[in-house]
This record gives structure tokens, sequence and C-alpha cells, in this order.
């Protein structure tokens, strides 16, 4: 058993997730964390006498070796590291949802202090691919942006959604760090400089990602998941109740190989094996754990495993011993082993009880519905499964429908569907009343996204009196594009966006990635290229048509420009095509975005007018002040009156105005967002390289402020005509 | 001196019931002794540890499930025949496994409770109690409600004889020959009773309880009347009660308690000074402890307790240290010892794996022909629902042999269904799309690896009635699932009690009609919980019960043709008036239905919510400061410069904090029972007043008593 070789009790609340280690002077590891209101406090346990001054921090009134840094905003990220490698020190990053703040604490000055309009949600400090030197990269809404020491923008590209995550990790083992982006559509993106190498789709939102060494990464997810991935391949996962806050990798029992440190929301730290997700070590906290970090923070050159929780206990743990090799959990494990194999024998033992028995029912009687009670039915019980569209009623939304049914006069109890991201929970549950039971049960699934879902299925078969029921276990894939039904050409409008590209792929492999990826009906057959199929989405309704000709030239004509990117990623990787050239044209949603630009312009300059009247009236209520205070000492007591009422005033107006200015800024971030997605969605129509071209070409454009050439770009996919 | 035990592994046998494990006595004080145990299958297994090997003595063959497991022998000497009760038969084993008894008792149910002393033999089975002396049958009695646990003090010490019953109506009934000498009342449904160190204690009068909700007492039981001595309250809600024993583990001389619970607590009591229990203590295994004695098995010389557990584990937390201080040859050769016998584990495995796969390809290919069935494997679920009053929710618990893959629970009445901390199972709710289906609640709880137990806590709303259904999965092959089904009561949150407030002033509804008397008690058990489903002996019956939210009470006095229900709360005689007209218009009964409402009562329950009121909107008040409070501090350094009461809350944020975590959504629930208050009463009238409820509600935001009221009569 380890045990912690420090444990402090800091009277400061810590935040989740904004915790972090730095040799602030070069050589003493320094706890950094952000507090409540706003503020960074900075724990420097080697130093008592020594104390910054200086208007951004003051010593904590609480406890002596605490300095606080004050931010006057909540603090979103923090971290720390080498930012600028002449300084020879470590410089503490803090972000909030406006700005980026590089601060050196030992000199006690900012390095530099930058607006950033998408705000941090994440920060990662390090080197970036190519880029020589460190940077530090923010996500924000959609975006990530990268700075140098002297806050240069170095580094900028979008992402799918709003940034939860960032971690920097050698990806394709080439030397060079890859950027590991996890955002709120559920999506790791790993970004090679701004160019997309992998996407891994989760289940949902990624809160946290950390390095573990080579390709190896561990995540976490927002509903509790934590596991790890090699390169795209998932090695293990596993799922509790309760929230993964902060994941971090350290070899805590020595033997040369990083686990897996999460710190849960419940206050219970555990290490997991980065192979097989087995807990080689756990402790509890009294409180949710706020971070997991390392250092060296007793000062005898052996790093430490230091774990906080948010009402601010600090506990640090050395690294096992070479002695106890792999063995951290009990001194007993021949015990355990012993438990768990007695257990697995009594398992073998009842299961071969419950083959015994079943050998005597066999012998005793026919089948009949009195046998229901006990649970017998017949041997030759099976199950049929079929997935279909359907167009709904008047009561009823369309959907796409599972229809289970049994083969006898056996009914089904109950439906236990577990599946990720497509429900509320991860399962659905259908129990019809007792007095609708029966052989067949049709279940309407309508998947929120287009992506292709695992379910599986548990099916309590029975009879209609009986208390033990047959689990039927199995599992069907619901097809990517499963909300969408086949319809006859022409019934519907043609709508006006289309993406056109050309691959050369024979007609009948395009039937087969069809079939995979739409719920066909069964006796469709499709002729040879040249062919058009339809489809209806069955969320509103809107026409899909897909067409091919012998030149192996697709269409798709929809107005859904996501559709079209799910379609072309999709079709991309089931054909393997690397590099994917599309014209493409979405009017109505051209127009849209045109829109968003135009207010995202006066948004801007709405938000510049307020800043100067903001400044105008400082400079008033400093004269106002004066003056009131003058009226005072000459105990003009009626003028002095006069003043503090206009003080008061202006104080009303400056606060109706911060009310304009916040609503104003939530407006224009909104905007950015969707400039940013639209940016997005235009790369995701292209595929490899013409997708990361897109991506710096529309960039470009808005940089210039030029509209014309940012439709173009997502049009052609270039800039120059 | 601290308790150091660790924590040993003998051996597994099939499922066992409460008390079926018993250690024989040694021939010499600290020598091994044999354990000897009965479990579901009907096996009564004797083994002893020889080099940390279990050695069988005796095993009989499989039958039917052993209820309880006792030790015999003539008085004076060592205990040492086995008797074993299995559904109504009593069968006797010497310590050599030689059956020297088989007594059929023709009792109708199986027997739950056995005590032998003597030739006396005490059986207790479903509601009667039977008294044999060399097997013939002495005294006879009828329970009021189902008898848990029989024990008599030592006859030829006090000498008369005064069997002890623990009856699930919160009784313990002191018998003399076929009649109540008289009733004890105890603070829970008593699960266990045990002579207090083993013989009575000093007075051979002293008598231990354990309750299902945890509590744990000591009762002297003289000739005329009960004498309370002391009760442990079970203040970290821990389990119920299953088992008890005293052993001197400590090494005072003076016998400890050793407690077993079905979270699977096991706990040593010492005695103090005054003999007053003190936790000396606690270790958790992770299912129930069903037996538990102390003793001597693994090596002698060493003291430790042995327990037997629900899926059948018999261990010891032995005093013996982990590591032994002796050279490093003892250590190699314990390393051995195991490597030996894990070596052992795993050809047995291996072997039965293969065994398995026959069998399984067996089951595959019958179920190809048309002819042959399946039957689904019978495994047994250990289940508990019950109402815990610190709180006013019912907590479920389900256990099962092997580890559970999944638990859905389905209800077709409204209710929460609380997160319990203990549970590492994931819970997912689901959407109830159509009503239709009747399901207000569809939850699936999908269990890590290795849990064989969930616990569950659900809060139900008085006057919402159906069934609670769980459908339970375990990990085993052929995969299967049981449905349990649980009744939410329309009072569901009423507790019986033996003694009421009779100067509060009350509402009656009265019942009368051409009912009989176990039609009446049918629909009194349909309403309330806690109520025996026989219909008692005699011509009527009166039972309180206390409500736990808001401690109003019930007095219910009915016979053939009549009932009388009396509350000082009106909301639970609206309720028991819907539902007891419904049930009679459903039976076809013609039922006259009279009330007579108090106009005080309403006033007086009232006051009765006010102090629990007030407490609640005042802490939810201290709890929203507590953030802000920080930090100022945090800013200001100090708490100089706040006020005293501020100042206090500073100091108390921990514990109110904790205290506003325990009690989820208790505002919400007075409101909801203030509202209801205030609806029927108004009902009774024969007013509608569902349109001022908003009006209510406001009063209700900034609350004040007095305004309250005068609501309440003005509306």
């Amino acid at each position: 058993m380890l045990l912690p070789v420090f444990t402090l009790k800091l009277r400061h609340k810590i935040n989740p997730r904004m915790v972090a280690v730095g040799r602030y002077d070069g050589t003493h590891p320094c706890l950094a964390a952000a507090t409540q209101a706003g503020k960074v406090f900075i724990h420097n346990p080697h130093t008592r006498s020594q104390h910054f001054r200086a208007p951004r921090v003051l010593q904590s009134p609480l406890e002596s070796d605490v300095s606080l840094l004050n931010i006057n905003q909540a603090v979103s990220c923090l971290t720390a590291g080498v930012l600028n490698p002449e300084l020879g020190y470590d410089t503490l990053l803090v972000g909030t949802q406006t700005n980026l703040l590089a601060y050196d604490v030992y000199n006690n000055s900012d390095l530099f202090y930058r607006e950033v309009a998408d705000g941090a949600n994440a920060v990662v400090l390090g080197t970036l691919g190519d880029i020589s030197s460190p940077l530090a990269i923010i996500g924000g809404n959609c975006v990530l942006q990268g700075f140098d020491r002297e806050g240069n923008d170095l580094f900028w590209t979008v992402t799918g959604d709003n940034v939860h995550s960032l971690a920097l990790c050698d990806f394709d083992s080439d030397g060079k760090k890859e950027l590991l982006v996890g955002s709120e559509d559920f999506d790791i993106r790993v970004f090679k400089e701004d160019e997309i190498v992998a996407e891994m789709t989760e289940t949902e939102i990624i809160t946290s990602l950390c390095p573990m060494y080579g390709s190896r990464f561990g995540y976490a997810l927002s509903n509790g998941t934590v596991g790890v991935y090699d390169k795209t391949a998932r090695y293990w996962r596993i799922k509790s109740k309760n929230h993964a806050v902060s994941i971090h990798a350290f070899d805590l029992d020595a033997d040369g190989v990083c686990e897996l440190i999460t710190g849960w929301s419940n206050g219970k730290v555990d290490a997991r094996s980065d192979r097989t997700g087995e807990v080689i070590f756990k402790d509890n906290f009294s409180a949710a754990i706020a971070g997991v970090v390392e250092g060296d923070y007793c000062g005898d050159g052996c790093v430490q495993l230091i774990c906080c929780s948010v009402d601010g206990e600090i506990r640090g743990y050395l690294p096992g011993l070479d002695e106890m090799r792999g063995n951290l959990v009990d001194t007993s494990v021949e015990q355990d082993l012993i438990r768990e194999l007695s257990q697995k024998k009594q398992n073998l033992l009842l299961e071969l009880r419950n083959y015994e028995d079943n050998a005597k029912v066999e012998v005793s009687s026919p089948p009949s519905e009195a046998d229901g009670q006990r649970g017998v039915i017949p041997a030759n019980t099976k199950l049929h499964t079929a997935l279909s569209v359907n167009l709904g009623s008047e009561t009823q939304a369309a959907h796409a429908e599972l229809c289970i049914s049994t083969s006898n006069d056996t009914i089904i109890r109950a439906v236990l569907i577990f599946a990720e991201g497509i429900f509320l929970g991860e399962s659905h549950v259908v129990h019809p009343s007792p007095h609708s039971l029966s052989s067949s049960i049709r279940i309407p699934i309508t998947p929120p996204k287009d992506v292709p879902v695992d379910l599986h299925l548990k099916t309590f078969v029975g009879y209609r009196s009986s208390t033990q029921f047959h689990v039927f276990e199995l599992t069907r894939q619901l097809p990517r594009f499963s909300m969408y039904a086949l319809t006859s050409p022409g019934s519907a409008g043609q709508p006006l966006g289309y993406v056109n590209f050309t691959i050369a792929e024979r007609a009948q492999r395009v039937v087969i990635w069809l079939n995979q990826n739409f719920l066909l009906p069964e006796d469709t057959s499709i002729q040879h290229a040249p062919f058009q199929v339809c489809f209806t989405s069955l969320r509103n309704g809107s026409p899909l048509s897909i067409k091919i000709k012998p030149s192996g030239e697709i269409t798709v004509n929809t107005d859904d420009i996501d559709l079209a990117g799910d379609i072309i990623q999709s079709m991309a990787s089931f054909f393997a095509v690397e590099d994917l050239q599309v014209e493409a044209d979405f009017p109505a949603y051209f127009e849209e975005l045109r829109k968003v630009l135009v207010k995202v312009d006066e948004y801007h300059s709405v938000h510049q007018k307020l800043s100067a009247d903001m400044a105008d009236n400082s400079n008033l209520i400093r004269s106002l002040l004066v003056r009131a205070e003058d009226a005072r000492l000459m105990k003009d007591m009626k003028a002095m009156k006069n003043r503090y009422m206009e003080l008061y005033d202006l104080n009303k107006d400056l606060l109706n105005g911060y009310k304009i200015r916040c609503n104003n800024h939530t407006e224009l971030l909104g905007n950015l967002k969707a400039v940013n997605q639209a940016i997005q969605r235009a790369g995701r129509l292209r595929v490899g390289k013409p997708k990361s071209q897109v991506i710096a070409a529309c960039r470009d454009a808005i940089r210039s402020n030029s509209i014309s050439t940012l439709f173009r770009v997502m049009r052609v996919g270039t800039a120059s005509s | 001196m601290d308790l150091h035990l660790h924590r040993a592994d003998y051996l597994q046998v099939g499922v066992t019931s409460q008390k079926t494990m018993k250690l024989l006595p040694a021939a010499r004080p600290r020598a091994t002794q044999k354990v000897v145990i009965g479990d579901h299958d009907g096996v009564v297994l004797c083994f002893g540890m020889k080099k940390g090997e279990a050695v069988a003595v005796f095993k009989t063959l499989r039958g039917r499930p052993v209820a309880r497991l006792e030790l015999g022998g003539v008085l004076n000497a060592p205990r040492e025949k086995i008797f074993v009760a299995t559904g109504s038969e009593i069968r006797g084993f010497t310590k050599r496994g030689k059956q020297f008894l088989s007594f059929e008792t023709n009792l109708t149910e199986s027997i739950k409770a056995m005590h032998i002393s003597g030739s006396d033999l005490f059986l207790g089975a479903g509601y009667t109690y039977s008294h044999y002396c060399d097997c013939r049958d002495q005294h006879y009695y009828l329970s009021g409600d189902k008898i848990s646990d029989v024990v008599c003090p030592p006859g030829d010490r006090l000498a008369r004889v005064t069997p002890v019953l623990a009856c699930r109506d919160r009784l313990l009934r002191v018998l003399q020959g076929s009649d109540v000498l008289y009733e004890v009342e105890v603070p829970g449904p008593p699960a266990v009773l045990a002579l207090h160190q083993g013989d009575g204690g000093d007075s051979g009068e002293d008598l231990l309880f354990g309750t299902s909700d945890g509590r744990l007492g000591l009762t002297q039981i003289t000739a005329s009347k009960p004498v309370h001595k002391w009760e442990v309250r079970n203040e970290k809600k821990r389990g119920g009660v299953l088992c008890i024993d005293s052993f001197d583990i400590v090494g005072d001389g003076v016998k400890d308690l050793l407690v077993g619970r079905d979270d699977g607590t096991v706990e040593v009591y010492a005695l103090d000074g005054a003999s007053q229990p003190v936790l000396r203590f606690e270790q958790a295994l992770s299912e129930s402890v069903t037996s538990i004695q102390g003793g001597c098995v693994g090596k002698d010389g060493y003291d430790e307790i042995v327990v037997s557990t629900y899926s059948g584990w018999v261990s010891g937390l032995t005093t013996e240290p982990a590591h032994r201080e002796s050279g490093p040859g003892e250590e190699l050769r314990l390393s051995q010892e195991m490597q030996s016998k894990i070596s052992s584990l795993r050809s047995e495995l291996e072997h039965l794996q293969l065994k398995v796969l026959q069998e399984r390809d067996r089951y595959q290919q019958s179920s190809q022909s048309g002819r042959a069935q399946s039957a689904v494997p019978a495994f047994s679920i250990n289940d508990k629902f019950t109402l815990s009053k610190d709180d006013a929710s019912y907590s479920l618990l389900l256990e099962v042999q092997t580890a559970i893959d999944n638990v859905l629970i389905q209800s077709d009445v409204p209710i929460d269904l609380l997160d319990v901390d203990k549970n590492s199972a994931v819970v997912s709710f689901s959407s109830c799309d159509s009503e239709s289906n009747d399901n207000f609640l569809l939850a699936t709880y999908r269990c890590q690896a290795n849990t064989t137990r969930l616990e569950l806590k659900v809060r139900s709303i008085e006057g919402q009635y159906g069934t609670l259904q769980a459908y339970v999965t375990p990990r085993i092959q052929p995969k299967t699932c049981q449905v349990r089904q649980y009744l939410i009561k329309p009072l569901s949150l009423h507790q019986r009690t033996h003694c009421i407030d009779h100067d509060r002033p009350v509402n009656t509804l009265t019942l009368t009609g051409q009912f009989s008397f176990a039609e009446v008690h049918s629909w009194v058990a349909f309403c309330l919980p806690e109520v025996p489903e026989k219909p008692p002996a005699g011509e009527g019956v009166t039972f309180y019960f206390q409500n736990t939210f808001l401690d109003t009470q019930l007095e219910s006095t009915y016979r053939k043709g009549e009932g009388v229900f009396k509350s000082d709360n009106i909301s639970t005689i609206s309720i028991l008036k819907d539902v007891l007209s419904k049930e009679a218009t459903k039976k076809k009964i013609n039922l006259n239905i009279s009330y007579e409402i108090n106009e005080v009562s309403v006033k007086h329950t009232l006051e009765l919510i006010h102090p629990k009121l007030e407490y609640q909107l005042l802490l939810a008040k201290k709890v929203q400061l507590i953030d802000a409070l920080k930090e100022l501090q945090v800013h200001e350094g100090n708490t100089n410069f706040l006020i005293p009461e501020y100042r206090r809350i500073l100091e108390e944020a921990d514990h109110l904090q904790e205290e506003y975590k325990k009690q989820p959504a208790h505002l919400e629930r007075l409101y909801g029972m203030i509202t209801d208050l205030f609806i029927d009463k108004f009902k009774f009238k024969g007013t509608n007043v569902k349109t001022k409820v908003p009006l209510l509600l406001e009063i209700l935001d900034s609350y004040d008593q007095s305004a309250l009221i005068a609501f309440f009569d003005a509306a």
C-alpha cells in the first residue's frame, strides 16, 4: 500500500482542472491553482520569507506560504511551463473567457496579455510540430490559437465545436508533437500543425486528454468514462457513475511504464494500468478531486504525484520502490487470486448445474403455458430483429424502427438497449404494460446525429405469468444514415445545394456503400451507373439525392452542408480516398453566413463604441468624485448631494452599459462560433490536403475581410479562380 | 489496544441463510475448532483447517435448503450435536456426521427460527411458535406477525422457561407455556436474538436483539417486566443486523459483542466498565454476513472471528499476523502453500471449463430440436425493501450469489430514485415514452464486475400507489433474469408503532357495511405497510401507525362490519377514504363511509410541520451564504468583521453542507404535503381549491407560520 509522503491542507478552495506545478524561480516547484473570486493562488513551501509584492500579487491573509494573484475575472484554464527557454524558469498561463495572461511570477511582470475573443476553455504549453519556439495553445469556441513568448499568434485553426480539452502527444511517432483536441461534439481530433490527421468519435464531451507515452494517450468524458487510446485504436475504457475530473500519466509502481491516474468527482484517486485498465492503486479524499499533477514538491530530487482536492487538501505520493513492483494494492494478492479463482469455480459449477437441471426439465413434459412461471420455454425459440424506416403517422414523427419478434408463442417482457450517444442516458428500455404483451415489439429509434451506433440488445423472453425470463443478448449496428428514407426520384423538389466530386470507383462499390450506410428496403435493386437515388430526411423532411455518372463523377444534392460533409467523409473512409477536391454550393447556407458576417462587423463596432463610452464615463466619475469631495470640504452640502446624485445616476448608466456589453459580447461569441463552424464545415467537404488548404484559405479571407473570396474558397476549394 | 484482524478465506459453499454456521467446541482451550455449515442446496458440511487446506469431516447429500443450524447436547456438557432445520423437518447429526435424529414436525410452514436447550426444542415457522420436549409437542402459540427468531434464556438457571419471540411487528413476545407473559417494544423490526455473553449474562436474563434497520440493544427479561439496558443506534446507516455472537476477541477477559450486518459490515463492540458497548473494530466485506462466531479455526493459539456470507464464503478475521516475524524460511513455506493451492485450483478450473464447454455445446444442439425445452436456471436473490425512518424513503437491497450484470427498475407509480454513494453501478434513466405502457420510471443499473450487491433508495409520495419491479440479470450462462415485485402502498410513509399520543385532535373516518373481518383486514394491509398478511386472531384489532415524515399518527380499529380510522392528519384520512372506496367498489361491496373532520387538527398538523419547515428554510439560507462568506474570508483574511451569526455559519459550514446534502428535496416534499393538506381540507368541505394553490405556494415562498394558518382559515 502506498502512503502519501506529505499531506497539506490549504484553506483555499481549488477550482476543478485548474492546477499546475511550475518552477517559477527556476528551481523550486510551486503549486498554482485557480480559486474563488477570480484569483489564482501560488503555494510556495520552499522559501517562507520571500513574498511577491506588487499590485497584482498579495499575500494570502490565511496562510503564510500562499500568495494570491488577482485576475478579476473567472479563470477558465491554467497551466505552467517553459514559454521562453531563455528565461530559464517557468511561466504561468492563465486563461479567462476573454483574455490570456502569460505571467512571470518571479519578476512579477506580464509576458503578454492578449485579448482572445473566442475565450480560452483549455490551454496547453509546449512545442507543436515544426514550430520551433514553445507555444501556449488555447482552445476556445471552435478555435485553436497558439501564442509564442511575445504573444504573437503563430498558430490558428478551427475545429468542429467548442474545445474542452487539449493535449500534446507524438501521435504518429515521428518525433514531433501533434495536438489532440477534445470538443463538445464528442470528437477527438488530431492536428498535425493545422491539418487534421485523425478523428475519433466518442460518446460524450471529452473533458480531459493527457499524453501517456509514445503514441498513447488517455482521455476522459463527461459521462464518467476514462480510457486509453493508442493512435486511433482504443485500448480500454471503463465507465463509472462519477466523473473523472483530472487525468494524468505517472509511473506510480516504478515499472517504467506510466499508469493513468484519474481523480474523480467523489474524491477517489485511482491508478490504472495503461494496458488493461486494471486498478493498481487507489486512495480516497473527503472532497472531489480538483487536479492531479506531478512535481518534486519535497525538493529531494524525486518526482511525486500530487493530488489536490477542491477543498484544498493536497497529498503527494512517491512511486513505489523496486521491490514492490506492480504490487501496490494489497500484500495478500494471493488471497485475492484464490478468492477470484474460487468465485470462477463456483460460477462454472453453477452453470454446470443449470445444464443438468435443464436436461431434467427436457425429459419431464412437453412445453405448455403453465411452465412459464418457472421460466421454461421451447428450446428452439429464436429472436428475429429487423431495422427499417418508418415514415411516421399523424401522432408519431418519422423514425427508424427496430422490430424484435420471437419465433413462437413466447412473449417479450422487456427490451433493454444499451447504446451510447443516441439516447438520453446509455440505455433505452421498452417495457410494455402487462395487458399489451406480445411476441413482437417495435421500437422507434431517432438518433440525433448521423453516426453509426452499435445497439446492444437484451431481450427478456418468457410467458405472461413468468417471474423468470430468458435473456437473449445480441448486437445490431444502426447504419450511419438511418434517418433517411428512400424515395422515388423527382417526387420532391431538387435541393439547391450540391457538392460535386469524382472518385475512381466502380458503381457497384458505391452501391455497397449505400447498402451499408442507409436503411434500404430489401427489394431495392440498383441499376448500373449512371443512376440516381433519392432520400428524404426523417428529421425535417428535406430531400437528399445522390447521382453517379459512368465517369465516376458523383453529385450529392442537399441543402444541409453537415450532411454533405458526413457523406463525403463516410465515402472517403470507405473507399480509402486520401485527397479529395470538391466543388460545392449551398446558397441558403452561404446567405445566412453572409448575414452573420455582417452582424459580426456590427457587434464589433458596437463593442468598440461601448468601450469608448466606458472610458469616458470613468473620467467623468473621477471628476464628479473630486468635485463632490471638494463640496464636502467646503461644507456645501447641497452641491455635494447633487454631485453624489449625479454619480449615482452615472453608476446606474454604467451598470446598464455593462449589461449591454455583456449581451453584445455573448451575441458576438455566438456569431463568431457560427463563422468558425462554417469554415470547419467547408473543410469537412474536402478530404486530406484540399481540406487544410480550404481552412487556411478561408482564414486568410476572413483576415483580409474579403467576403467574396471566402465564399469562392468555400465553393471551389481555392482562393485563386 | 487497537484490534488488527486479517481476513483469511477458507472455502465456499452454496448460498446460506441467517444463522447456519457454527463452530464445534474445541477439545482443549484455543485449539482449532471444526466449522459446520448448512446451505441452500441442503448440504451440511463439517470441515477443519489443516495446513491452510480445508479438510472435510463429513458432508451430507443435497436436499431442501437449510434454514437454521444450531448446536445442542446434554445440559452442562459440551454442545456437540448438530441440529439442522430444513423445511418442516429437524435433523440431528453427531460431530462425526452420523444422523441420529429425523423429526418431522408437521408444521405447515417451513421452519425459520430454532433454539435448542437440552432436550427442549423451540421453533418458529411463519406465524406459529411450537415448543417440543424430546420431540413431543408441549406448547403452541400463534403470533400477531411473522417470527424472525426465537431464543430461550437458560431454564436451568432461572428455574422457569420463558422463550422470547422476535416478531416483525417490532415486538419481542415473552411467552410462558402457550401464553404471552408480556410484550417488549423495540425500536425496529427485530431480526435476530442472542443471549448476552452466550448464557444470558450475570442474571441469565439479558437478551441482545438486532433489528433489520441496524439497531442493537440489550434488554433484561425478568419474570414480570423488561428492563431496558442500552441501545446502539444506527448513526452510520449501516445495514440490518443478521447475526450476533459473544466472544472475547480483544483479549481483556470480557466477552465482546460480534455483529454481522446485511451490508457486509462486521463489527466488534467491547463492553466498558459500565457495561456499555464501545465500537472497537469494523470491517466491510462485500456481501451480507449471515453467521458470525468467535473461535479458533485457522491456526491454534490465534483467536478469530469466523463469518459466513450470503454467497457461502466461510472466512476468518484472525488475530494471526499476516506476516509473521519468524525467519524467512517460514514465509517461503507459506507462499509455497499458497502456490500449491492456487495451482490446484487452476487445474480444477481447467477441468471444469472443459466440462462446461461440452455441456454448452449440448445445450446449443438441443436448441435445434423442435421438441426440447429450455428452462432458465433458478438463482436465489436476497432482497429487502424497507422504509428508513431517518429520511422517510425506502431502501431496496438486492443481493445475488453471483455477480450482477444489470438491473432494470420499473415502476407504475411516480417515484424518485435517489443516488446511493456506495453504489458503483452506472445508472441510466430511460424515457417513459407512452403513458399507455403504465411506466413512470424505467432505469437500468449496469453493474461493475464483481458486484453482487446493489442498494437503491426510492422516495415515494403518499396517496400514489402501485408496484415497483426489479428485473435482475446476473452474469451467468445461460443468461436469465428474475423479476421481483415490491408494493408501494397508499400510505407508504407510515410505520407501525405501539403507543400514540391520544390527546391530539383527530379526524375520524368510519366504515360500515357488509364485510368480513378478513376483508377489512386485507384493505388495511393493502393501504399500510408492516401489517401482517393474516388477519390476527380475535374479533377485532387495533393498529397504530406513525407517519415517518411528519410524525402524525393513525389509529385503525376494525372488526367485522365496522372500521374506524383516526388521524390528526387530514390528508391521511383523505387518502384512506379514496383507496377504501375504490377497493370496495372493485369487490362490489356496499360501504357506508362517514367522516368527522376536526378543524383544529389542520392547525395542529401545521404546527407539527412548522419546526421542520423552519429548520429547512434556515438551513437552505445558511448553505446559500457559505460560499459568499468564504470568499469574504479569503479576501479579508479573518472573520472578525462579520457578525457572530455569520461567523457561526462559517464555523459550521462543513456540518451544514453535510446536513443539507443528506436531505435532498426535503423542502419540496414539505411544500407538497402542505399543499395536499390544503386541498384535502377543502375537499372534505366539498370545495375545490386547486385554483388557490399558486397563492399558497406564494405564501410558502415567504414563509410565516401565522400567515400560513391565516390563509388556511380564510380560504
